[in-house]
């Protein structure tokens, strides 16, 4: 049955080769779309795989670049069971490097308190560098930086050599190279040098790297970590644009604008200012208040810290890739329709010009189920070469788009996506020939022959 | 073998009734050449196709070796085409994307081809004279040859009837000719009831049962000499 099914698709070439170049386009835009989200699961996964410490921030805040805590919570964290070393962190986004604004990729500068960086068993940056060295204690108070391969490449930067960073000139000390275009895109030195530049509040970073003694569970520790700093007041964050809005009956655009001003180059003094008196008051407020608690208030109370850990990250992903998902779905739902009603078109006229042809067929015993059967035949091998043809086009952009793009995306597309495509272009081609074949058997035999 | 009890066929297209066969009755005689003979419109090829159960009647009934056709549901219809009723068609109607041993094999594609069955249709293309043509598409076959791929096709089941609707009707004398003997000889050989639906009465013999229709009704029926 196939392979008459196979000789009635080839005697018709064109039209076959027109209705699945439809269906490999729609499956190729598929693979494609979805390989987004793969690419990001694949990115992440292998990033966080590396991290092997937690990290501890403002709640609400997607990542460190936006997160305010105060400085002295190191100190308090450092003093809890289970916790080895506490590096404090200052992330801010770089704006100009050689002149030039910074779009895409990103960079950012990544200030860290060298003297508990180096304490860590496990850095990251630290055992990625493939030339020259990383930071050391000379380092404290000086602009020498350790950046990546992608950085210096795209400024065609040698180690030795100096860059203008946001208006600083800074010496290269290192090149470092992770694999991870979430990682290599940071520019890293101390931490007091980057308060320096981007005017970091002097009572607060933006988050603390913690590595774990061994002895408690990471689960165990994360919650103990967050207990602790339960029934502090600590604003969560939000886009600064809402938070000021909300506050202020000024104008919105202009408190928008300013507030990403802000953002990008760092809180004003002022607001800070603001910020840490708050925070002091909220600290004694807190610590009254935690004196005279009951410890089920107490319970019933969120944190004042965010506390992640590698799979934490991993489960948030999961959650923004299921909704990235959905969307990738609507929109690649349309080529489908597309490619379904093309193949429906494509089935329905090869059936209606082969009537006399089925007639003959029911003549000689052939039931109609068997007619059915040689039509979804026909548009299923339609489907099933689509989802081939298309599994295969969607990999040669995916690669297109990985080589051309190297440092700002990438993409990936799993055996069980492809798998997937192909199973599912199938599908299509049976459904889409069901109608067709439908329509074959409404006809009695004579009424077939008739026609011709 | 066949009766034809009173079978009316009222076709209707839009509006219009046109009344094919009108109360027509009537015997064919087993294992014997029968011709259906009529000016165009009479209702020959209706008949035919009635007793090859791929239509049904208004009205009437027809039995085949004593069974009524009326009581075949449509499985039982499709098996009756298969096993017991071989087709010959005026303008040949093979399959195109087929070659000829393939068509002969073409009522069993569904069910599978067995081996027997395919060394079977290789014979019967052999007696037919398409020995060395087995591979051929219809469109490397001359219209006598694709009438004998029907006929094998039609042969290959060893049915118990085989009905011809103006099987020469798209080929030159000489080859007409070697069509009916070739009718001929199958029928004899494989003991076949064979119906020709025909305006050429050339090819009739005395021996032969003839029913002539006008306007959907008997004019003349000659029983078996």
């Amino acid at each position: 049955m196939f392979k008459f099914a196979i000789r009635n698709l080839l005697s018709r070439s064109l039209r076959s080769f027109l209705c699945l170049m439809g269906l490999t386009i729609a499956i190729a835009g598929m693979v494609g779309l979805f390989s987004i989200a793969g690419g990001l699961e694949k990115t992440v996964s292998q990033t966080f795989g590396k991290i092997s410490g937690i990290v501890a921030m403002q709640p609400g805040a997607p990542i460190p670049l936006f997160s305010r805590i105060p400085r002295s919570w190191g100190e308090e964290i450092g003093g809890i069971p289970g916790v080895a070393i506490v590096n404090a962190e200052i992330w801010s986004r770089v704006n100009m490097v050689e002149g030039k604004p910074v779009i895409s990729p990103p960079r950012f500068l990544f200030g860290t308190e060298i003297p508990t960086r180096l304490q860590l068993k496990h850095g990251i940056y630290r055992e990625a560098i493939y030339a020259g060295r990383f930071l050391s204690l000379d380092d404290q108070g000086l602009l020498n930086i350790v950046i990546s391969k992608q950085i210096a490449e795209q400024h065609q930067k040698q180690l030795g050599d100096t860059i203008d960073v946001n208006g600083q000139e800074m010496t290269i000390v290192g090149l470092y190279e992770t694999g991870s275009i979430l990682l290599d895109v940071a520019i890293i030195l101390d931490i007091e040098m980057v308060r320096t530049i981007t005017r970091f509040d002097s009572n607060s970073v933006s988050c603390f790297y913690l590595e774990q003694s061994g002895n408690v569970n990471n689960d165990e520790l994360v919650k103990n970590i967050k207990n602790h700093f339960k029934g502090r007041e600590l604003a969560s964050w939000q886009p600064s644009s809402l938070a000021l809005a909300s506050a202020s009956q000024s104008n919105i655009l202009k408190t928008l604008l300013n507030t990403i001003d802000q953002s990008l180059k760092g809180s004003s003094n002022e607001q800070l200012e603001k910020s840490n008196e708050k925070h002091l008051k909220n600290k004694n407020h807190a610590e009254l208040q935690a004196a005279t608690k009951s410890p089920k208030e107490i319970e019933e109370q969120s944190s004042a810290l965010d506390v992640r850990s590698a799979s934490d990250w991993g489960d948030r992903l999961e959650n923004f890739t299921a909704d990235l998902d959905i969307f990738l779905g609507l929109m690649t739902g349309i080529g489908v329709l597309i490619a379904i009603l093309s193949i429906i078109n494509t089935m329905l006229m090869s059936v209606i010009e082969r009537i006399v042809d089925f007639g003959i067929l029911k003549a000689n015993g052939w039931t109609n189920r068997d007619v059915m059967l040689l039509i979804t035949a026909e548009s299923s091998l339609l489907g099933f070469a689509g989802g081939i043809l298309g599994g295969q086009l969607g990999l040669l952009a995916i690669y297109i788009v990985n080589w051309k793009f190297a440092n700002q995306v990438h993409l990936y597309a799993s055996p069980g996506l492809l798998l997937f495509g192909v199973l599912f272009s199938t599908t299509l081609g049976i459904v889409g020939g069901l109608y067709p074949a439908w329509w074959t058997t409404r006809m009695t035999p004579i009424d077939a022959i008739r026609r011709g | 073998m066949i009766e034809v009890h009173n079978v009316e066929k009222i076709h209707q297209t839009g509006e219009t009734e046109v009344r094919a066969l009108q109360g027509v009755s009537c015997n064919f005689p087993g294992q014997a050449f029968s011709f259906i003979l009529g000016p165009s419109g009479s209702g020959k090829s209706t008949l035919l196709y009635l007793m090859g159960a791929l239509d049904k009647p208004t009205s009437g009934e027809i039995f085949v070796q004593n069974r009524s056709l009326s009581t075949l549901n449509r499985s039982e219809r499709d098996t009756y085409r298969r096993e017991k009723v071989g087709f010959v068609f005026q303008n040949f109607n093979l399959l195109k994307n087929l070659n000829a041993l393939e068509n002969v094999l073409a009522p069993y594609l569904p069910l599978g081809v067995s081996a027997e069955q395919k060394k079977r249709a290789e014979e019967l293309l052999e007696q037919v004279g398409l020995g060395q043509r087995i591979t051929h598409r219809p469109s490397q076959l001359s219209g006598g040859e694709q009438q004998r791929v029907a006929i094998a096709r039609a042969l290959l089941k060893r049915p118990l009837l085989i009905l011809a609707d103006e099987p020469t009707g798209e080929l030159d004398t000489q080859t007409g000719e070697e069509i009916f003997q070739c009718l001929r000889e199958v029928s004899e050989q494989y003991k076949t009831t064979v119906i020709i639906v025909t305006h050429d009465e050339r090819y009739i013999r005395e021996t032969d049962f003839i029913l002539r229709l006008r306007d959907g009704k008997i004019a003349e029926e000659n029983a078996v000499k």
